[in-house]
């Protein structure tokens, strides 16, 4: 790894909606580095054969550095790290995490922020909330979930927004207009959204349509790694071949090779392990490169993104 | 001055093109109306265009009222001395403009708004360097390196080490 992780001990395990499981770390020793709002930090996850490493964002105050807290939605078609966080972790076990990094911060100068979470989506946007309000922010939050599921946080929430908290829940068949709410904006608002790809793609798209700036619009998502099919990968500078099972990532291949990437994310968002591609064809499935350098076929973010037949050269 | 030449903080104009992206698109110029995106202005529809005319941002307010008023899917064109550009392009920002919707057509290049480090005065329209700063009198060597929160370059006194050596004015580009 290209940063250091420690060790955390699990303080509390507490469930906060029916699939969504809300873990608290503090320190082993000496105290938690701080963080800003929309940080998030790896987790890894001590799992035969291999370890998990995933990206989990910081709901807990920013100002509060005695905890950490993340929140963990059990993923129907998880590859094992949400399954594992959620039935081999225990209170009082070690983990080792990486120290916090954002890729999500919000933009100051704007007029208005306004935040549209879907589901376990809505954890970035608790670390935003508590300095929203002690720097008294424009803002709104608009927090789509399904009650049966998700929908964490709901309670508090209210007690802490009042009317800027808006509450859709699709269990009961309500829904958000998202079209008609960016189109009542006013200039300098900014738009932030974290959920599911889908809501992340359709409010990205009523932006588009609706003339927003593109440097207005901010959304992240951490999707771990899916499955494909397995493949080779031949290291050009060290001469190693290495296989990369149908379960295993890339970056997983390589890091269990011993070959150390620079990442942050592990979700193709944040760009830090780009690699140099020599051979073979790359199905990319990142969120970082631009369309115009994934048909250039020339580089991979090996945390998400796979061979599209058996081999891949890499600048390695 | 080929070292100078290297500065990025010197802006690169580009004539400005119609954003496609925006639904409304205000033009600002300074004084008369620049030809080229005047044509700009022509080749939109009535319902999508809006036009403010200033001599210099003093004018501030209606400036300001036409920033506020436009929806956000709105496009600033600005036409100017460089020094204007760079005011309304702030005043935008202070509106909750991006500068993704901030376009500045080409300035008259020559002269220049000049911040001097010295005394935090500012100079308008100087054309040759070193000039004499106007608030604590020192010759400033006026320099590429350009401040967009101020619209200015920066000005450094010349002949700190030997107050003797004063070297001849040379026009700005």
């Amino acid at each position: 790894m290209s940063h250091s992780m420690f060790e955390v001990r699990v303080a509390a395990i507490e469930e906060v909606a029916p699939m969504i499981r809300e873990f608290c770390f503090e320190p082993v020793q000496g105290s938690l580095p701080s963080f800003s709002p929309g940080s998030h930090i790896l987790v890894e996850m001590p799992a035969r054969p291999r370890p998990y490493r995933n990206a989990y964002s910081l709901l807990s105050d920013p100002r509060d550095a005695r905890h950490y807290r993340i929140a963990v939605r059990l993923q129907e078609r998880s590859r094992g790290g949400s399954r594992f966080m959620h039935e081999q972790v225990q209170c009082g076990d070690n983990l080792r995490i990486s120290a916090p990094a954002n890729l999500f911060a919000p933009y100051w100068p704007a007029k208005k922020h306004l935040l549209i979470a879907g589901g376990v989506g809505i954890t970035p946007f608790l670390s935003f909330l508590p300095e929203f309000v002690r720097r008294q922010q424009n803002f709104e939050l608009h927090y789509l979930f399904r009650s049966q599921q998700t929908g964490a946080y709901r309670d508090s929430l209210r007690q802490g927004l009042g009317q800027a908290l808006h509450l859709y829940d699709s269990s009961q068949g309500q829904r958000c207009d998202l079209h008609a709410l960016l189109a009542r904006q006013s200039p300098g608002t900014h738009v932030y959204i974290c959920g599911p790809q889908s809501l992340i793609d359709t409010v990205t798209f009523l932006a588009q349509e609706l003339g927003w700036p593109r440097s207005c619009v901010h959304f992240e998502t951490f999707t771990a790694a899916q499955p494909g099919q397995a493949f080779s990968v031949e290291l050009a500078r060290s001469g190693q071949t290495l296989a990369v099972e149908p379960e295993e990532s890339l970056l997983e291949a390589l890091e269990g090779a011993g070959v150390d990437l620079p990442n942050l994310c592990r979700g193709g968002v944040c760009g830090q392990c780009v690699t140099r591609v020599l051979e073979g064809a790359v199905e990319h499935r990142d969120a970082f490169l631009s369309a115009e350098e994934k048909s250039r076929q020339d580089c991979i973010m090996p945390c998400v993104s796979r061979a599209q037949g058996h081999h891949l050269k890499l600048d390695l | 001055m080929s070292a100078m030449a290297m500065i990025k903080s010197r802006p690169i104009y580009a004539q400005p093109r119609r954003d496609e992206r925006a639904k409304m698109h205000l033009f600002v110029h300074q004084g008369t109306i620049d030809a080229r995106l005047d044509a700009l202005y022509q080749a939109l529809a009535e319902s999508e265009r809006a036009l403010c005319c200033l001599a210099s941002t003093e004018e501030r307010s209606l400036l300001e009222s036409e920033l506020a008023r436009l929806p956000l899917a709105s496009a600033l064109y600005v036409a100017g001395e460089e020094a204007f550009l760079w005011d309304v392009r702030n005043l935008a920002r202070q509106q909750g403009w991006v500068d993704e919707q901030i376009h500045l057509a080409p300035p008259l290049q020559g002269q220049r708004r000049v911040f001097c480090t010295h005394c935090y005065s500012l100079m308008e329209g100087v054309r040759f360097s070193p000039v004499i700063c106007t608030g604590c009198a020192r010759p400033l060597l006026v320099r590429d390196h350009f401040s967009r929160l101020h619209g200015a370059y920066v000005g450094v006194q010349i002949n700190v080490e030997d107050p003797a050596d004063l070297p001849e004015e040379e026009p700005l580009t």
